[in-house]
């Protein structure tokens, strides 16, 4: 028994110092800074204009690339074809991925010399300093994360409930929407929180493909470089309780669905 | 109705050999064998879930062998019986009935006539997960039954349910059979077997090794597998012996058995239901009465009373019942004697088939 509490001891100590290590650096930044400074920078229309324009590029993003993402990760559930595991590889890549290195290689592609920065600007649309190319670079690094999370919900969903629906006459398309989707919903919402999160935190492959329009993490850097620390602290804050709002929002929201599924299987046992 | 030819499938370690089977309009066809026998598989192949690598599946004449599942007219209940869990029972059942794009009315008025007889009419709002094991099978029956399919395949149906509850599932499938729904039933439970079914095929290592109604398979096995399924434990290779027009055989371990008239291989194997050997200290009187003296090796309790194993050379098994172990106080190590009729025993198959399962 004395053993016993002594190894809940060191490891209590040893998670506690991991935790601080989290929290210590943000809570010297809320310290650093006055009230009065957080306020005058919240109200500093530059700032609100990128803490709303990285939001609304993220979730954008999320959205758009989630249509391709989650068939993606339903073919990874499902199926077998040959080179899987090399195609799970490439899902993977960008996690491992240098994020400058991966703003380098977007950059190429998404230039007017690139291959789709060529044919958009053939179209009139340019892919580098705007919207569409942020949203690009804060996809490619965060997809994994989408695909990943969806492709272990749909590989959780039983594949007997599938056949059953198909024994009962169902299409495979009205499969995928009314029994595959709906019970792998929590994970493809839990992956598109993850997704949307790490998309606007992003700032390593986005400032290689746009300096403008500032995203928030971008102006956190320039205000760093052009006033010092001081200055990037505030706005750091802002977009820190912005996105941690956010980001509880959703936690709450596919938390609340887990505990009804959950309700659900007690019932059963 | 039903008509599969030479169906053949291949699967990662195991494969299914040449089945041909014949299910007629209202029969209750039961496919019995063991775990890892095929008898899945081989639902899943008749109802088109996996395609076979050869051979053919009819149905009403009609070859549906490349037939799309959906199209097929065959209704299949799995083992776990697949409701979907994020549905209420009424969406579970109204499930097909919507994909068939019926009129509302109609489908309201299947959901409730199927909740009716199979008695969920207050499940109907509950969630899958707030079920029974017994609930959720007649769930999962109606989800199937309001789609009106030519042939119903049910995958093991009693094995979620308590056995308090087979009872009442075994009458509402019966019930469904007189109703004139043909159905095909995979179990490994030879009990299952014998209160359902009107015929009976037995599965093992993917191939039908004995089919007919209950009474032909279970009384005249033709294998000592299906013997064993049929529940006899008594088995003897033995070789026949005739002398002035009479049978006699010796086993292995040279116990001589007088048997009943008849004509008889040279060697075969000879079974006798436990049921049918009685011990005594004495012996049973009688001219024919086969009587051997043995030891008392095991005196296990049973559903019905005990069984007692008998080393007489060879090794025979007895029922007894509560009061016959009352009166007779048998007790390990005691010499008693078995003694059964000569036609108690039964030759298994046509005796020259010494191959063992």
């Amino acid at each position: 028994m004395k053993g016993h509490s002594l190894f809940n001891w060191i490891f209590a100590i040893l998670a506690s110092l991991v935790l601080l290590f989290i929290i210590a650096p943000l809570a010297g930044m809320f310290l650093d800074s006055s009230m009065g400074e957080i306020r005058n920078t919240a109200a500093d229309p530059v700032v609100r204009r990128s803490v709303w324009y990285t939001l609304a590029i993220a979730f954008t993003a999320t959205i758009l690339f989630a249509v391709g993402a989650v068939p993606l990760a339903w073919i990874m559930a499902r199926r077998k074809f040959p080179l899987k595991n090399v195609v799970q590889g490439i899902i993977d890549l960008p996690v491992v991925l240098p994020h400058t290195a991966a703003g380098i290689a977007l950059l190429g592609f998404l230039s007017r010399d690139g291959l789709l920065g060529g044919a958009a600007q053939k179209a009139g649309v340019l892919l580098v300093n705007n919207g569409a190319g942020i949203a690009m670079a804060m996809a490619f690094v965060s997809l994994p994360f989408l695909i990943n999370a969806a492709r272990d919900g749909f590989a959780a969903v039983p594949e007997r409930t599938e056949k059953a629906a198909l024994m009962l006459g169902a299409s495979p398309s009205r499969i995928f929407f009314t029994i595959s989707l709906p019970q792998a919903w929590r994970s493809v919402v839990s992956g598109f929180i993850m997704m949307f999160a790490r998309g606007m935190s992003e700032f390593g492959a986005v400032v290689i493909i746009a300096y403008h329009p500032m995203i928030a993490p971008v102006l956190i850097y320039d205000r760093f470089n052009t006033y010092g620390l001081s200055a990037a602290r505030p706005a750091s804050i802002i977009f820190i309780l912005v996105a941690l709002v956010f980001f509880v929002l959703f936690r709450v929201l596919a938390t609340e669905r887990r505990q009804i599924f959950r309700r659900e299987d007690d019932a059963t046992d | 109705m039903l008509r599969t030819e030479q169906l053949c499938k291949r699967l990662d370690s195991f494969c299914l050999r040449e089945i041909s089977l014949e299910v007629a309009q209202g029969d209750y066809y039961v496919l019995l064998g063991r775990s890892g026998a095929g008898k899945t598989q081989l639902l899943e192949v008749i109802c088109g879930l996996t395609p076979p690598d050869k051979g053919r599946v009819f149905l009403d004449g009609e070859d549906i062998t490349r037939k799309k599942v959906q199209d097929r007219g065959i209704g299949l209940v799995f083992q776990d019986l697949a409701l979907f869990p994020h549905y209420s029972v009424k969406d579970n059942i109204m499930y097909p009935l919507k994909l068939m794009k019926l009129p509302l009315r109609e489908r309201v008025s299947r959901v409730q006539r199927a909740a009716e007889e199979m008695n969920i009419t207050d499940l109907l709002l509950r969630k899958p997960a707030n079920l029974s094991g017994g609930e959720k099978q007649r769930v999962a029956l109606a989800r199937t039954l309001v789609t009106e399919p030519k042939i119903l395949l049910l995958d093991e149906p009693m094995a979620s349910v308590d056995a308090s509850l087979k009872d009442s599932i075994r009458r509402m499938l019966r019930r469904l059979n007189r109703n004139g729904q043909t159905i095909v039933h995979v179990t490994h439970d030879f009990g299952e077997a014998v209160s359902l079914a009107s015929r009976v095929g037995v599965m093992h290592n993917g191939s039908i090794i004995q089919e007919g109604t209950p009474a032909e398979v279970f009384n005249h096995p033709a294998n000592r597998f299906v013997a064993r399924y049929a529940g006899f434990k008594n088995f003897f290779r033995v070789t026949f012996v005739k002398s002035y027009n009479s049978w006699s055989c010796v086993t292995d371990n040279r116990t001589k058995f007088r048997l009943a008239k008849g004509e008889y291989p040279s060697s075969g194997l000879l079974i006798i239901a436990a049921g049918e050997v009685l011990v005594s200290r004495q012996g049973a009187a009688g001219v024919q009465i086969n009587n051997i003296h043995g030891v008392i090796d095991d005196v296990v309790p049973s559903p019905t009373g005990y069984e007692i194993t008998v080393s007489a050379g060879d090794i025979f098994y007895a029922d007894i019942t509560h009061r016959g172990m009352e009166e007779q106080k048998f007790v390990i190590g005691e010499q008693v004697i078995v003694s059964f009729r000569p036609e108690s025993l039964r030759l298994v198959g046509n005796g020259e088939d010494k191959k063992e399962y």
